[in-house]
């Protein structure tokens, strides 16, 4: 269990200073599948990077169970993304010096995952393993940055906006291979979107306003990618 | 357009190198043109031996250290502009896609002729300032006639004038060659990087090797001019500091603090910009390396680790260098002196090699520590672009 209490996250200084998130609380279940929803601007993103470790709340609590991350310094918040957290960019921010093979390595080893090969093959990387990011299309490098994120066996999977620079026919696919793999492995799954289409997927719906949470839905009956409007 | 008068002051090393560059050859050219004017009032043979090789000492040193500056500051120049081409792709893009033509944009980069304009002209008027001792202290002696210091123009042109044409020429050339890529490329900012064939037998043996290991070595094959940089940093370091050793004795303190001066000037602006460039380079590797888990330390590794091997072959080949340059130089300049003076005895000196290789691994690693304190610094965020 997630649990997050009380986070406030500011950018900026005196005058310019611009608070992100405002007083957001909420819990988020083992093995949930759950979609903050919100416009740009809303701190959705911020909330996942908070959330994730990657960014430090100004004030508030987050607890991965027993332990509370807000209290780790930098290099235990380090050994906790490396045991525990997985992230799909919609960026994809791949390493271009290195193939695709290389790239789903570099999430492998740190969870000393010698069959990483496997995952490859289940994304359909087979074929391009030896290509490069530049000679993948945008679809290709997206699976290639979800096997890298897979191949860590993460407990807790973050996405921001996975799909999102994707066209329609290859982010429904990204977004089924995600949803079936965490059905199969069932990990928690955070995923950040402005679709309100893709949030028909989720088991938990939270929608974003402003930095606040405006409200959350429980999804009895989720929908596969390719039940969803696009 | 997209490049300023401030892009051309970031380049402050090429700056003080074409300082350093033009401050020793003019020292030294100066002179020599100063002392063809009493060549005729030379009477003595030994007038004319020590004319000869003061005139041949001169010829090595301003040609020896111009040299390897001038040849530092090129190199510099070409992987700046580099750099700058990659930083601004976006830009650069975005105006070609606009309709400039390669030209065009490419003739924006004279104004990195200026940072070599300022350092040549400062150090050319600067090294008058030094002349009247320079002079003096060379005919301590009193074996030749008064030498008085003129304005040589020759020289200005060709230290100063020369130089600021041909950088700024050379700037829009490199340029032009470098803005040779599709306009999606450098919109996209996707790197040039060479694709090779995989075979078998490489893909066997590689795969023995970590992640990390292989990072390191992509990083090194991916940034070969920056390999260049900090094997001639060290090698800059390693000649010209046990080369100011022995210039000591074989021929004056002056010599021996310029040699220095220079070494030190030169290791320094190479290898800082070298290590920070590595950084700014793979500042998003860097990051999505610390978002997936890795370590500070494993990140130095990774970025870093490939370089100290190389920065000690540099090491070597400019102890070897300085060794064989020495020799030769002993054997030219005193070549003509027969029997009239005592020639110096030189063989390579251990305790300078021992002095200059642990102040080398000490300025390496105080580097390298700089470096990792900017690894840890290096806001995760960066590869958040997305973050709201």
């Amino acid at each position: 269990m997630i649990k997050i209490e009380n986070i406030v996250k500011s950018y900026g200084e005196k005058e310019n200073k611009q608070t992100i998130l405002k007083n957001i609380s909420l819990e988020i279940k083992d093995g949930d599948l759950v979609v903050i929803l919100g416009a740009s601007g809303s701190g959705k993103s911020t909330l996942l990077n908070v959330v994730s470790g990657l960014e430090r709340p100004d004030s508030g609590k987050i607890s991965y169970g027993e332990k509370e991350l807000t209290s780790l310094s930098d290099s235990e918040l380090t050994d906790f993304r490396k045991n525990n957290i997985g992230f799909i960019f919609h960026q994809y921010y791949l390493l271009p010096n290195m193939t695709a093979e290389k790239n789903v390595k570099m999430g492998a080893e740190l969870a000393n995952n010698k069959d990483y090969g496997e995952i490859i093959e289940a994304v359909g990387l087979e074929e391009k393993k030896r290509k490069y990011p530049s000679e993948l299309s945008g679809g290709e490098q997206q699976r290639v940055s979800i096997a890298r994120a897979l191949a860590k066996k993460p407990k807790v999977l973050f996405m921001d906006e996975p799909t999102g620079a994707l066209d329609e026919k290859t982010g429904r696919s990204v977004l089924d291979y995600i949803l079936r793999l965490h059905k199969e492995k069932n990990f928690t799954a955070v995923m950040v979107t402005h679709n309100a289409n893709i949030a028909e997927t989720a088991n938990t719906i939270i929608k974003m306003q402003s930095g606040e949470i405006w409200e959350i839905l429980s999804n009895e009956s989720p929908k596969t990618a390719y039940e969803i409007g696009w | 357009m997209v490049i300023g008068i401030k892009n051309s002051l970031k380049l402050a090393g090429i700056a003080i190198m074409s300082f350093c560059a033009v401050f020793v050859c003019n020292l030294f050219l100066n002179f020599n043109l100063d002392l063809v004017r009493i060549e005729s009032e030379l009477t003595a043979e030994y007038q004319t031996i020590f004319y000869d090789a003061v005139t041949a000492t001169g010829k090595v040193v301003a040609s020896l250290s111009g040299g390897c500056l001038l040849l530092t500051s090129v190199v510099m120049l070409i992987f700046y502009i580099k750099q700058y081409i990659h930083s601004h792709s976006k830009e650069l893009g975005i105006l070609k896609a606009l309709g400039y033509s390669n030209l065009k944009i490419a003739k924006e980069f004279w104004i990195f002729g200026i940072s070599v304009f300022m350092g040549a002209i400062i150090g050319y008027f600067s090294s008058f300032l030094l002349m009247p001792m320079f002079y003096e202290k060379q005919n301590q002696e009193g074996i030749l006639p008064e030498i008085s210091i003129n304005f040589n123009l020759i020289l200005f042109l060709l230290l100063v004038i020369l130089p600021s044409i041909t950088f700024a020429f050379l700037s829009v050339a490199f340029a032009f060659v470098k803005l040779k890529r599709p306009v999606i490329k450098l919109l996209k900012e996707i790197p040039d990087i060479k694709i090779k064939k995989f075979t078998d037998k490489n893909t066997r043996s590689k795969k023995e090797a970590s992640f990390l290991t292989e990072l390191r070595k992509a990083t090194l094959k991916s940034k070969k001019t920056l390999v260049f940089l900090i094997a001639f940093a060290s090698f800059c370091f390693s000649s010209m500091m046990q080369m100011s050793f022995s210039m000591d004795e074989l021929a004056s303190e002056m010599f021996a603090v310029m040699i220095f001066m220079i070494g030190v000037v030169l290791s320094f602006t190479t290898l800082f910009l070298g290590i920070s460039t590595v950084i700014s380079a793979n500042g998003k590797t860097i990051a999505m390396l610390k978002v997936e888990g890795y370590s500070t330390g494993q990140c130095e590794k990774a970025i870093f680790g490939g370089y100290r091997p190389i920065a000690y072959i540099g090491f070597a080949i400019g102890t070897a260098y300085q060794y064989v340059l020495l020799k030769i130089m002993v054997e030219v300049v005193f070549a003509d002196f027969g029997e009239t003076v005592d020639i110096p005895e030189y063989g390579f000196d251990i305790k300078a090699f021992i002095i200059c290789l642990i102040a080398f691994a000490l300025l390496y690693e105080i580097v390298m520590r700089y470096c990792s304190g900017k690894i840890r610094k290096c806001p995760i965020k960066q590869v958040m672009e997305s973050g709201e």
